[in-house]
């Protein structure tokens, strides 16, 4: 998955898998400080504007969208749902789900895009 | 300027894009896994262990209680040892053993033996063997996520919630995350020493040093027949600039267990550190008789002979550094010997022959023998950001690139923070040269830790006109208290120029 692909999914540009089923998209609340860098660098534009989109009504009635407290729930309804894609620290998963590469880089890969500081 | 702390964020999914034909198996193997959970289970609280020596059993408890929990690390590593010799298939001995040894051949040896013999042993014992061998041949991913399958697993093994936190802390300088890990344990059980210990120095390393000393008066108390507990006290003192008490802690520590050789190189250091060279020399002495492991002792010959370079006592410096350095060539310690060289390179005043010192320790290092890749590899980015320094000492831009060239194609494909770091600190030396400050900052602020990375952000927050930073950033560099050669070479002038109310900058560090 490329960066812009994981952009499209946040932004629900991209609401499908190839396969037909809908993405369900789980992360932390998109306004603590850790989701602040993961939308500027993924959606572009400001994190308020990141937020926005995040936060839009119309998301929520089709459960696209799953906000969590935690980074162990959010790894807990990831591995429940296996049309879900979710964003944690890397220090937080387990072999219960996937690290999918983004830009062909994972986690600790030199030059990995969603490291920051 | 506090630490900061990086952070990583991983995509996950259970069932990912592209993939979708393998979805059926992924539901039959969670089915089964279903299956399984279901069955009744006795379950101990901690990870198995599988030998069929009942003395390499024994042999590698007394190891675990040895090295993580009273911190007699040599004697800890030697009931390793003889844990593999009374059972040479025991997967999980060798992976520990190549977990903590200090010595590159037997890492290399150990890490062969754990995987060869893995099979043998139990379904979470090889997640704990996958951790191991994962975080030093550098499979990060599955070794996290092993890791914390079985933190989930086995929620009351405080042995291995300890050996985690101890990893975050050293290895992963995620002070953070290894305080988290750490609290957490004491929240269950607030008098577990090993853990008290390592918290304190992930609060003391991760900038809340003033809730460290607590700590420590908490694990005195837990073990006052041990000398590690006064030991990390001396070390805390001693970062914090207290060098007269923690000169009390170490002897203390001494008096407990007259054998503790840490406590004798702390005491040496802290004499060091206080500029009493002559003292610390004698000290260093009794360290290197004290010690058991070649490689310990070697390190502490380099502390030795540091002493005459940091009181401006060139000739007899470079004297002391080639026996070093021939020493450890002869036993065969290529990262020894390297660090001999590139010492004496950040302490020659004369960049030219400072290159040539620098070539020396990258030819030590050709040699690929007996030795990890990681390991290696991280020795020469030492060397590279090493020489991207001393190119910005002398202003020579051709020879901070050739660095960067590199230490770029070993980043490519190396994800050690020790290389990472090494590239940023190097990619910002080169900007510095170019006068793109704003860059080089950027770069620089990649390797927040590191004296000589820390001395070029604060010249380029000054060229950039950013004073009230460069201040900030040479008053951290001049609250660093540890015995590492770039803290040796960076930070005595900064201290001064800092007491004079100037702003020393790394063409001025050369002694």
């Amino acid at each position: 998955m490329s960066l812009a692909d994981l952009g499209k999914i946040l932004r629900e540009k991209t609401t499908n898998w190839p396969n037909g089923r809908v993405i369900t998209v789980v992360i932390r609340d998109p306004n603590s400080p850790a989701m602040k860098f993961v939308i500027e660098k993924a959606m572009g534009g400001t994190a308020e504007d990141g937020k926005a989109i995040l936060n839009e009504e119309s998301r929520k009635p089709a459960a696209s969208i799953i906000f969590v407290s935690s980074d162990e729930d959010i790894v807990k309804t990831v591995e429940a749902n296996p049309t879900a894609i979710g964003i944690v620290d890397v220090y937080n998963i387990t072999s219960g789900v996937k690290v999918i590469r983004i830009d062909d880089k994972q986690p600790f890969d030199p030059g990995y895009v969603l490291k920051g500081h | 300027m506090g630490f900061r702390n990086t952070f990583e964020f991983a995509i996950i999914a259970v069932f990912v894009a592209g993939i979708a034909a393998v979805s059926p198996i992924a539901r039959a193997q969670k089915s089964a896994a279903s299956r399984k959970i279901s069955a009744p289970a006795v379950k101990s609280d901690t990870v198995p262990v599988t030998t069929s020596s009942k003395e390499a059993r024994q042999d590698y408890e007394l190891g675990l209680s040895h090295r993580e929990d009273l911190l007699f690390t040599e004697e800890g590593i030697d009931f390793f040892r003889k844990s593999v010799k009374a059972d040479p298939h025991f997967a999980l001995g060798h992976a520990t053993l190549a977990f903590f040894t200090i010595d590159p051949p037997e890492e290399v040896r150990e890490l062969a033996l754990a995987k060869a013999s893995a099979s043998r042993a139990a379904p979470d014992e090889k997640l704990l063997i996958q951790w191991m061998t994962g975080t030093k041949n550098g499979q990060l991913v599955p070794a996290i996520a092993a890791m914390n399958d079985l933190l989930a697993k086995y929620p009351n093994d405080k042995r291995l919630a300890n050996m985690y936190g101890e990893w975050l802390l050293g290895a992963q300088q995620n002070y953070d995350l290894a305080a988290k890990v750490l609290e957490k344990v004491l929240k269950n059980d607030p008098d577990y020493y090993p853990a008290l210990n390592n918290l304190a120095y992930s609060y003391a390393l991760g900038g809340r040093a003033e809730l460290a000393p607590p700590l420590m008066d908490q694990y005195v108390a837990a073990l006052p027949g041990q000398p590690n507990p006064q030991d990390s006290y001396g070390e805390i003192l001693r970062m914090l600039g207290d060098f007269p008490d923690a000169l009390d802690h170490y002897r203390t520590a001494l008096r407990i267990a007259p054998t503790f050789f840490t406590s004798q190189v702390g005491i040496a250091s802290t004499y060091a550190l206080m500029g009493d060279e002559e003292r610390a020399r004698f000290e260093y002495l009794k360290a290197i008789d004290m010690a058991k492991e070649r490689t310990d002792r070697m390190d502490y010959r380099i502390l030795w002979a540091m002493t005459y370079f940091r009181e401006n006592r060139p000739g007899l410096a470079r004297k002391a550094f080639a026996e070093v350095a021939a020493e450890a060539h002869k036993q065969n310690l290529p990262i020894e010997e390297a660090e001999c060289h590139r010492d004496t390179a950040l302490f020659n005043p004369d960049s030219e022959s400072a290159m040539n010192d620098l070539d020396a320790a990258s030819a030590v290092m050709a040699d690929k023998r007996h030795i990890l890749v990681g390991t290696r590899e991280s020795e020469l980015a030492k060397i590279l950001q090493t020489r991207s320094f001393i190119a910005v000492r002398a202003g020579d831009v051709d020879a901070a690139r050739k660095a960067l060239e590199g230490l770029n194609s070993m980043a490519q494909t190396n994800r050690d923070n020790a290389v990472q770091d090494a590239y940023h600190s190097a990619n910002g030396a080169v900007m510095f040269l170019q006068g793109d400050y704003s860059g080089a900052i950027s770069e620089l602020e990649e390797d927040p830790r590191d004296p000589l990375s820390l001395q070029l952000l604060a010249d380029a927050e000054s060229k950039a006109g950013q004073t009230a930073d460069a201040q900030k950033t040479l008053k951290t560099l001049a609250a660093i208290n540890d015995e590492t050669v770039e803290m040796a070479v960076v930070v005595p002038p900064v201290r001064a120029a800092l007491k004079s109310n100037g702003s020393p900058s790394a063409q001025e560090t050369s002694h």
